[in-house]
C-alpha cells in the first residue's frame, strides 16, 4: 500500500506498467495451469467417452448389456456394498477412540491405519495371496475344508477391504479433533449416556465429513483394480470386476467395449467430484 | 446441596494441577474459585462434575461420597468456558436436549418439554431466540442459553467454567448482575472459577483464591479483599506497590529488625500525597500523571533510590493536593504497609494467620 | 500417599472403541502384513539375495525409482503453479477446474491407463504429434512418466493449496514496502512458507507412483529391463507360483515406502514443532 503510493507520487506510468505485467503474469500462469490440467485431465476425460461413443450408441449399449459386462457390475456393486459399510463402520469406532481420546501409540495407530495408502495395490493384493491361496499359509487348511478365498469373490472383498479401509477414518479424525470434545462433555452433564451423545450431537456434526469419506471409499472400493487383479484370478462372469473387464476387454483388442464398460467407472468418478465439491460447500457454509 | 472436598489431589502426566485441596461448600452458596491461568481452579471445577477424575481425595454430596459417581450421576449443571452449544441444533433443541435425553419413563410430555423451555428462555430473557441456531447469537446471548440448557435439568449444583471470559466488558458487567440475580431466585448452590478479581469480589459470597494448584485463602470478599492471608492473595486482589530494603526499614520506623528480604506491601490509594512534609514522608517526583474516570494515577518516583511507586487519589483529593504538574516534587506517606512473616517462597496455610500489619504515624 | 484411584474417561465407550479398532487393525493390516514378511523369509538369505538382486529386478527398481521421481518433480512445479493460479486469481470456471483436480483420486486407475494410453498411442490424439517428431512416448519410459504424473497430481496441489490460502498477504505488502520485487517476495517470503507443504506433497506424489500398477501397466508396454516396473515383476513372480520370490521384492518395495512414510511424518512432526515455538 504505501509503496503503491509513493510510487504514485513520484512516476504514475511506473504503476501502469507494474500493472501491465501483473496482468500478463497473471493470464500467463492461469494459461500455463490450464494447459497443464487441460492435457492431464480433461483430455484423458473426454477420450474415455469419445473412445466409447466412437462406434455409436447401439454398441456402447450394447457392450454394456453382455452378460459378462454385467456380471462385472454386479460382482463391483456386491463387492463395494460389503467392503463400504464395513470400512464406514470401523471407520467412525476408530475415530471416536483417536480423536476423542488421549492414549499411547496413538501416532502409531494412524500410521498403521496410512498403511493401505502407502502400499502398492500389488501388495495389498500379494498379502491375501500368501495368507490364503493355495500355496499360502492357510491354504492347506482351506483347501481341507473346501473354502475358496483366492480366485474367488471373498479374496476380492478382502482385497477391497484393505485398500479402502483408510478413506472413512482419515476423513474423521481431523473433523473430530477440530470440534473437541465440549459439546459430547456438555451432552453427558445433560443426563445423555454414550448412544445418545454419539447419535445426537457428535453424528451430527460429523456427517459431511462422513459422507465424503464414504463416497471416496466407495469410488475406490468400485474402481480398485491393482489389488483385485492379483487376488482375482480373472474367471470371465465370475471373478471379474468392472476394472478387471475393462481390461480384459482391452486387452483383446475391442477397444470400444472396453470405453463404454470404463465409461460408467468415469461417471461414477464424476458423480464422486459432484458430490465431493457439494460437500465442501456445505460444510463452507456452516 | 452441599459439597466436601476433602484432600483432593491430580496430576496431569508430572504436573501437580490440584494439590491437597479441602473445601467446604455449604448448600445455596455463590462461592468463586479465584486465581491466575494454571492455578488449578478450573481443574477443581470438572473435578467436581466428575469430568475430570481424582488422584486422591473424596468429594463428598450432600455428605455421600462421590467421587467415583459418573458424571451423569451426579446430575450437574455445567456451563462450558466457550459454552459448548450444539452447532446443529436450534436453541429450543439445546435447552430442550437434557429432557429429551432422560429414559422414556423419566421424561416429560413433548408439551411440557416445551413449557419448560420456554420458561426457562423466559428467565434468561431470550425467549424471541428460540428458533435461531447458536451460529446466530451473539457471544453474551450464547451464554445465557449455556445457563438455560443447564437449568433445564434442574441441577442442585450449578457449575460455570470462566463464564464471562470471552465477553467484552460491558456484556460482561451486565451479566454480572444477572447471574447474580438469577442465583437469588433460584438458590442453587453455584460455584464459578473466574481469573477476573473484580468479578469475584463483585459477585461470590465465598471466595477460594488458589495459586499453583493450592488454596491460599478462603472467605468473604470482605475478608480476603481487607484480610489477606498472604502476599499472593494480597497482591492478586488488587494494584500493589512493593516496597524493599532501605525503602522498607527506613519507612517503617518502629520495625528495625526486620529480615532481610522482607517485603512489605501497598496499595496505591493507600499512599497520602502531600505537598509539604509533616514528619515521615519520602520525597518523590512525579514522573507521570493520568486520570482514569473518577481517580487519578500517578507515577512516583522516589528521589534517593529511584525505585517506582503507583499512588491512587480520588478526583477530589487530587484537588484538595491542589495543582501538580510533571516533575514536581511530592511528599508520600506510606501509612498500612502489609507485612507478611515467612516470604517469600514457603507455602501458607490457612490456619495460622501470620499477618501482621505495620501501620506507623 | 493413597493409591491411584482407577483413572476414569469421561466420554463413554473408549474401551470398546479401542478394542474394536486395535482387532480390525490387526485382522486387515497386521496378520496380513506378517505374513508378508513370514513369506520372505521362508527362502534363505542366499535365495532372497538373488531374487532382488536379479538383474531383470535392479532394472526394474531403477525404472520405478526414475519415474517416480520425475513425475513427482514435475507434480510439485505444475501442482504449486496450479494452487497459485487456483487461490490467488478468479476466473470462470475456477470451480470446476478445483474439483477437477481431485479427478485422478476419483478415476479408477485402470480407465486412466487406458485413456492415456489412446492418447499417446502413435496414432492418438497427442501421440501422433510425437511421432512426427519421431519421439515415442506410449510403451516408453515417457509414458510410464506420463501416468504417474497423472495419479499423482493432486497430492501436491492439495499440500498448497490450504497453505497459501492462510498465507497472510500482509508478510507480501510488508516485503514490497520494504522494496522488495515481486520476484523477491516469491522466492524470499512465499516459497519458505509453502516450502514444507510442497514436500509433503511431493513425498505422498513420489510414494503413490512407486506403487502405482493400474495406470502404468497399460502405457508401458512392460517390455523386461526397459519398461517393466516393480509392481508388474511381482505380478509376474505370483503367477509363476513364485510365492517367496514375490514376498521378497514386496518387501524391498514396502522398505522404500515406509522410509518415505517414515520421512513424510518426521519432516511433517518437524514443521509443526517449528509452529509451535514460534
Amino acid at each position: 500500500m504505501v509503496s503503491r503510493e509513493v510510487t504514485l507520487h513520484f512516476d504514475t506510468s511506473a504503476v501502469k506498467v507494474a500493472s501491465r505485467f501483473d496482468s500478463i503474469r497473471k493470464w500467463l500462469l492461469i494459461g500455463v495451469a490450464l494447459l497443464f490440467l487441460g492435457l492431464f485431465i480433461l483430455v484423458p476425460l473426454l477420450a474415455v467417452f469419445s473412445e466409447a461413443l466412437k462406434k455409436g450408441v447401439q454398441l456402447y449399449f450394447a457392450a454394456l448389456i453382455e452378460p459378462n459386462a454385467w456380471a462385472a457390475i454386479k460382482l463391483t456393486l456386491v463387492t463395494a456394498a460389503v467392503a463400504v459399510p464395513i470400512n464406514t463402520i470401523f471407520g467412525v469406532i476408530a475415530a471416536w477412540a483417536i480423536a476423542k481420546f488421549n492414549f499411547e501409540g496413538k501416532n502409531f495407530m494412524l500410521t498403521l491405519i496410512d498403511i493401505p495408502f502407502a502400499v502398492s495395490p500389488v501388495i495389498a493384493g500379494l498379502v491375501f495371496v500368501l495368507l490364503f491361496g493355495s500355496q499360502g499359509m492357510l491354504g492347506p487348511f482351506l483347501a481341507e475344508h473346501n473354502i475358496k478365498i483366492i480366485f474367488a469373490v471373498p479374496g476380492i472383498v478382502l482385497a477391497t477391504i484393505f485398500v479402502t479401509f483408510p478413506f472413512v477414518v482419515r476423513e474423521l479424525i481431523p473433523i473430530m479433533q477440530d470440534q473437541g470434545t465440549d459439546e459430547e462433555q456438555a451432552a453427558i452433564t445433560l443426563g445423555a449416556n454414550g448412544w445418545q451423545t454419539f447419535f445426537r450431537v457428535t453424528l451430527p456434526n460429523i456427517k459431511w465429513g462422513l459422507l465424503y469419506g464414504v463416497i471416496l471409499c466407495n469410488a475406490r472400493a468400485m474402481g480398485e483394480f491393482g489389488a483385485v487383479s492379483v487376488v482375482s484370478g480373472h474367471i470371465r462372469g465370475l471373478t471379474n470386476t468392472i476394472p478387471l473387464h475393462v481390461e480384459i476387454l482391452y486387452n483383446e483388442y475391442n477397444f470400444t467395449a472396453a470405453f463404454a464398460v470404463a465409461s460408467l467407472l468415469a461417471l461414477l468418478a464424476l458423480a464422486t467430484l459432484v458430490i465431493k465439491s457439494m460437500v465442501e460447500w456445505k460444510t463452507q457454509k456452516h | 446441596m452441599g459439597i466436601s472436598i476433602c484432600d483432593v489431589s491430580k496430576a496431569f502426566s508430572s504436573f501437580p494441577a490440584v494439590k491437597n485441596v479441602e473445601l467446604e461448600i455449604p448448600t445455596g452458596d455463590f462461592v468463586a474459585l479465584l486465581g491466575p491461568s494454571g492455578s488449578g481452579k478450573t481443574t477443581l471445577l470438572r473435578m467436581i462434575a466428575g469430568l475430570e477424575s481424582l488422584d486422591s481425595g473424596k468429594i463428598l454430596f450432600n455428605g455421600l461420597d462421590y467421587t467415583n459417581k459418573t458424571v451423569k450421576e451426579r446430575k450437574v449443571g455445567f456451563v462450558f468456558q466457550h459454552y459448548a452449544l450444539f452447532r446443529h441444533m436450534t436453541i429450543f433443541e439445546n435447552v430442550a436436549f437434557g429432557l429429551k435425553v432422560r429414559p422414556r419413563r423419566n421424561r416429560p410430555s413433548k408439551r411440557e418439554i416445551k413449557e419448560k423451555v420456554h420458561e426457562l428462555l423466559r428467565l434468561v430473557q431470550l425467549e424471541h431466540l428460540v428458533d435461531r441456531y447458536p451460529s446466530q447469537l451473539s457471544g453474551g446471548q450464547r451464554q445465557r442459553i449455556a445457563l438455560a440448557r443447564a437449568l433445564a435439568v434442574e441441577p442442585e449444583v450449578l457449575l460455570l467454567d470462566e463464564p464471562f471470559g470471552a465477553l467484552d466488558a460491558k456484556v460482561r458487567q451486565e451479566l454480572r448482575h444477572w447471574l447474580r440475580e438469577i442465583h437469588q431466585k433460584l438458590n442453587i448452590t453455584t460455584v464459578f472459577v473466574t481469573h477476573d478479581q473484580e468479578e469475584a469480589l463483585e459477585m461470590a459470597d465465598t471466595i477460594v483464591v488458589m495459586n499453583k494448584g493450592m488454596v491460599e485463602q478462603i472467605g468473604s470478599p470482605e475478608e480476603v479483599y481487607h484480610h489477606p492471608a498472604n502476599a499472593f492473595v494480597y497482591s492478586f486482589l488488587g494494584r500493589v506497590n512493593e516496597i524493599t530494603g532501605k525503602a522498607l526499614s527506613e519507612t517503617t520506623l518502629r520495625v528495625t529488625d526486620l529480615e532481610k528480604g522482607t517485603v512489605g506491601y501497598i496499595r496505591p490509594h493507600e499512599i497520602v500525597l502531600k505537598k509539604t512534609s509533616e514528619g515521615l514522608g519520602m520525597l518523590v517526583e512525579v514522573v507521570h500523571i493520568h486520570s482514569v474516570g473518577s481517580t487519578v494515577r500517578m507515577q512516583l518516583k522516589r528521589r534517593d533510590t529511584d525505585d517506582l511507586y503507583e499512588a491512587e487519589l480520588t478526583i477530589e483529593t487530587y484537588k484538595e493536593l491542589g495543582a501538580v504538574s510533571k516533575g514536581d516534587l511530592l511528599h508520600a506517606e506510606f501509612n498500612n504497609i502489609v507485612v507478611f512473616e515467612n516470604e517469600p517462597g514457603t507455602s501458607h496455610s490457612l490456619q495460622e494467620q501470620t499477618k501482621f500489619t505495620a501501620a506507623f504515624n | 500417599m493413597a493409591a491411584k484411584q482407577k483413572s476414569r474417561r469421561v466420554l463413554p465407550g473408549f474401551g470398546l472403541s479401542m478394542g474394536y479398532t486395535v482387532v480390525y487393525l490387526s485382522l486387515i493390516i497386521l496378520i496380513p502384513l506378517a505374513a508378508l514378511l513370514l513369506k520372505a523369509t521362508t527362502l534363505n538369505f542366499g535365495q532372497t539375495w538373488n531374487t532382488v538382486t536379479e538383474p531383470r529386478v535392479v532394472a526394474s527398481y531403477k525404472l520405478t525409482l526414475f519415474t517416480s521421481l520425475v513425475a513427482a518433480i514435475v507434480n510439485a512445479v505444475f501442482g504449486t503453479l496450479i494452487a497459485w493460479v487456483l487461490v490467488r486469481y478468479q476466473f470462470w470456471g475456477k470451480r470446476v477446474i478445483d474439483a477437477l483436480v481431485d479427478l485422478p483420486f476419483a478415476l479408477p486407475t485402470a480407465v486412466a491407463g487406458i485413456a492415456l494410453t489412446t492418447i499417446y498411442a502413435p496414432n492418438g490424439w497427442i501421440g501422433q504429434y510425437f511421432e512426427a517428431m519421431g519421439v515415442k512416448v506410449a510403451y516408453t519410459q515417457y509414458g510410464i512418466i506420463i501416468a504417474l504424473t497423472f495419479i499423482g497430481l493432486p497430492f501436491v496441489v492439495r499440500s498448497v493449496q490450504p497453505v497459501l490460502q492462510d498465507l497472510d498477504q500482509q508478510y507480501e505488502e510488508a516485503a514490497s514496502t520494504l522494496g522488495a520485487g515481486s520476484g523477491q517476495i516469491f522466492f524470499k517470503v512465499i516459497f519458505p512458507a509453502i516450502f514444507p507443504a510442497v514436500l509433503t506433497g511431493f513425498a505422498l506424489a513420489f510414494a503413490r507412483a512407486l506403487g502405482e500398477y493400474g495406470s502404468v501397466v497399460f502405457i508401458s508396454g512392460n517390455m523386461p529391463m526397459k519398461t517393466e516396473i516393480v509392481p508388474l515383476l511381482i505380478i509376474t513372480k505370483l503367477e509363476q507360483y513364485n510365492y517367496g520370490g514375490a514376498a521378497a521384492i514386496a518387501v524391498v518395495m514396502l522398505g522404500f515406502s515406509f522410509i518415505l512414510l517414515f520421512l513424510i511424518n518426521f519432516w511433517q512432526w518437524r514443521t509443526a514443532k517449528k509452529h509451535q515455538v514460534t
